[in-house]
């Protein structure tokens, strides 16, 4: 099998289309995508100004405490701005219009938090994750109160710190958009080597002498999609590093970060490198006119090429939003709940392609 | 001793009887040539012993072994050279060789041994680093056998190897066949070039339209149609020569059945089975003809394959 995945690897490396296709030009669509269109979409540089209205409703004193030291350590972000309100119903309407950003509800013992959120994706996002954030602190708070009360009263202030820990603090500008969506267009592709890779065996009639060798069927579909891996693994690789390096585009701020983001893409690339082989095992229209198609229809819908394309109650559907947006709050928000679903989502289903392409595999009858 | 037998084989592909309950066999370490127009079911036969493809009916064995049975077994016997050239154009020679080799699970070393020694049977070891995409058609067909022979197989199935190629490489092919025969291996090889398989097959199968319709060594196949060969002898008549009395003689042999003079050629037909040449040559030299030189003359696989099926064969 290691020889298998040795040959796929020199293949590839050694077609110099592929150096181009694979390497050269994401790097260089994620440069002229985030410099040309940066001006088009008139990003936000950074988050701007988030206006929160909350309300606070029978919440225990401890959480009262906490809550308050959590509002006044946002507040001196200085784009945090925070209103206690009474009257809930008619500030959800202020949000619903635009007038704010965010209603936040913090009520009941135990302390449950509602979030009633506004018109603007971008602000939606940061308060969710802020909010997150807060919840996690909020059940060490518990964990630590039940346990050792006495720290609480001696460290008052650490919440704020946990905050600005995770703080937007690096100025974002388009390039770290389009870094993310290319990652994500590249990885998605994947599907595109998977389903040409028997079909490569095919025309150069290799495949018989595959198939002639004393080697079992699985173990050469697992030859050939892990053979993939390597090539797609360098893909994603050099784009995170060129285009930071190059362009200085920003991904997470942490390394762990990075590495979970690398992680995710490279499920994902495993992922579509098998429903891909799935696809030209079972599927006799060519992938150029059967999935290519699809793929940019879905990245066009994603927001993949500008952020402003986006439709309400379609976009939110496709796995390229899905995974861009996972990507976005591993990035920007340090937030990893959304990656590891993707990551899960994604086990599972190269599980069952997997399971499939190999008993297709070792059904299927060469021509 | 038979290596692989092949017996009432049938493979259909929808309503089209490629394999037509065709049953050979082939000895243990001779060239096995199966021969047929397009479309025969040459390949499908091979590719049936060479567990590429499934049957219908019938039953095959190599080395004994039933193939549906021992699948695993077999192909680790079996080195095949397709018909289509299947060689990876970003690989070089010899890594194309070794990777294919691989497969059979060698050892490193073992490995770009045997794969060196393969590229050097088919005569391109000062090409090892050369791409496919830089080779002649001849050269890339060489190295195609080379991918198909450097596991050692004991059985090697070629498949028209030589379509495309020019006179020098062609010859270059059938010796490195023959040679490999020479070391003990059993071949067995398709063609519809009859001079091919005349030239290097130790017995030879006629197929058409998946049945078959001859089998046998060359020479009885060629008795099948006719029992008659001509030679042609070359000698210089002495002065004394008594024609008439030696005619007859030759003629009063068993299997001779014509004898005529012309040029210091004597033309004699005799039969195929009968073969008696040894006796004759003895008569010419008791009646002081010294031989020069004898060509002798069979109808040719074409002349029995138009005759067996009625048809020219290409
Ligand atoms: N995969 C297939 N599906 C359907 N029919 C097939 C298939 N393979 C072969 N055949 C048919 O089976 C018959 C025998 O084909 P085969 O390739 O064995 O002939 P061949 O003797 O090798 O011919 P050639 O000299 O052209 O290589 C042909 O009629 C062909 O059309
Ligand atoms: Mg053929």
């Amino acid at each position: 099998m290691i020889q298998i995945i040795i040959k796929e690897t020199k293949e590839f490396l050694r077609d110099k289309s592929n150096i181009f296709f694979f390497f050269i030009f994401p790097v260089m669509l994620v440069f002229l995508l985030g410099n040309l269109l940066a001006n088009l979409d008139k990003a936000e540089e950074v988050i701007g100004e988030v206006r929160i209205h909350y309300g606070i409703e029978g919440i225990s004193d401890i959480d009262f405490v906490t809550v308050k030291e959590f509002i006044k350590g946002l507040e001196d972000r200085k784009n945090f701005f925070f209103n206690e309100t009474d009257d809930i119903a008619s500030s959800i309407d202020l949000a619903t219009d635009g007038g704010i950003d965010a209603v936040v509800l913090f009520k009941n013992d135990p302390m449950e938090i509602q979030i009633y959120e506004g018109t603007n994706r971008i602000k939606n996002r940061t308060v969710n994750s802020i909010m997150n954030g807060f919840t996690q602190l909020n059940k060490a708070v518990d964990i630590i109160i039940k346990n050792n009360k006495q720290a609480l009263i001696d460290q008052p202030n650490y919440e704020s710190d946990y905050i600005m820990h995770k703080d937007l603090g690096i100025k974002r500008t388009m390039l770290d958009y389009y870094a993310i969506t290319m990652m994500t267009m590249m990885c998605f592709m994947s599907i595109m080597i998977g389903a040409i890779c028997f079909m490569g065996e095919r025309q150069e009639k290799t495949i018989i002498r595959l198939r002639i060798a004393p080697i079992s069927r699985v173990k050469l579909f697992f030859g050939k999609i892990l053979g993939l891996l390597p090539q797609t693994l360098l893909q994603i690789l050099i784009l995170m590093v060129f285009s930071s390096l190059l362009f200085g585009a920003h991904y997470a701020l942490y390394l762990f970060d990075n590495i979970h983001l690398f992680f995710m893409f490279t499920v994902i690339s495993f992922t579509m490198i098998s429903l891909g082989a799935v696809y030209g095992l079972y599927i006799d229209v060519n992938p150029m006119a059967g999935i290519l198609p699809v793929l940019w229809l879905m990245m066009f819908f994603s927001g993949t090429y500008s952020k402003e394309i986006v439709i309400e109650g379609l976009s939110k559907y496709l796995p390229i939003y899905q995974v861009q947006e996972a990507a976005f709050d591993l990035t920007i928000f340090g937030r990893h709940q959304k990656a590891n679903t993707v990551i899960i989502v994604c086990l599972i289903i190269s599980l069952a392609a997997l399971v499939f392409g190999a008993m297709g595999f070792l059904r299927k009858e060469e021509k | 001793m038979s290596y692989v037998a092949v017996e009432n084989l049938v493979k259909k592909y929808g309503d089209i009887t490629a394999v037509d309950h065709l049953s050979f066999t082939v000895s243990k370490g001779e060239i096995f040539g199966l021969l047929g127009p397009n479309g025969a079911g040459k390949s499908t036969t091979l590719n049936i012993i060479t567990t590429l493809t499934d049957f219908d009916k019938g039953k095959v064995t190599v080395d004994g072994l039933d193939i549906r049975e021992h699948k695993a077994e077999i192909k680790r016997l079996i080195g095949m050279v397709p018909q289509d050239i299947a060689i990876y154009d970003h690989l070089n020679a010899l890594e194309n060789v070794k990777f294919f080799a691989s497969l059979y699970g060698y050892g490193k070393s073992d490995l770009t041994r045997n794969a060196m020694e393969a590229l050097e049977f088919v005569g391109l070891s000062d090409k090892i680093k050369v791409k496919p995409k830089q080779m002649s058609g001849g050269m890339r067909r060489r190295l195609n056998i080379a991918c198909g022979i450097a596991h050692k197989p004991k059985l090697i199935v070629l498949d028209e190897p030589t379509v495309g190629v020019d006179a020098q490489s062609r010859e270059h092919i059938l010796n490195s066949i023959r040679l490999l025969r020479d070391r003990g291996a059993t071949v067995i090889y398709t063609s519809h070039y009859m001079q091919e398989v005349e030239q290097i097959c130790d017995s030879i199968a006629i197929i058409d339209k998946g049945q078959l319709i001859a089998c046998g060594t060359e020479t009885e196949l060629v008795s099948m149609v006719t029992d008659v060969q001509t030679v042609f002898i070359k000698t210089k008549i002495p002065i004394n020569f008594e024609k008439e009395t030696f005619e007859k003689k030759i003629k009063l042999m068993p299997g001779v059945k014509g004898i005529s003079e012309e040029d210091s050629v004597i033309k004699l037909d005799i039969s195929v089975e009968q073969n008696n040449i040894g006796h004759i040559i003895q008569e010419f030299i008791n009646f002081g003809l010294p031989i020069i030189s004898i060509k002798s003359e069979l109808p040719s696989l074409d002349t029995l394959f138009l005759t067996l099926t009625g048809r020219e064969l290409r």
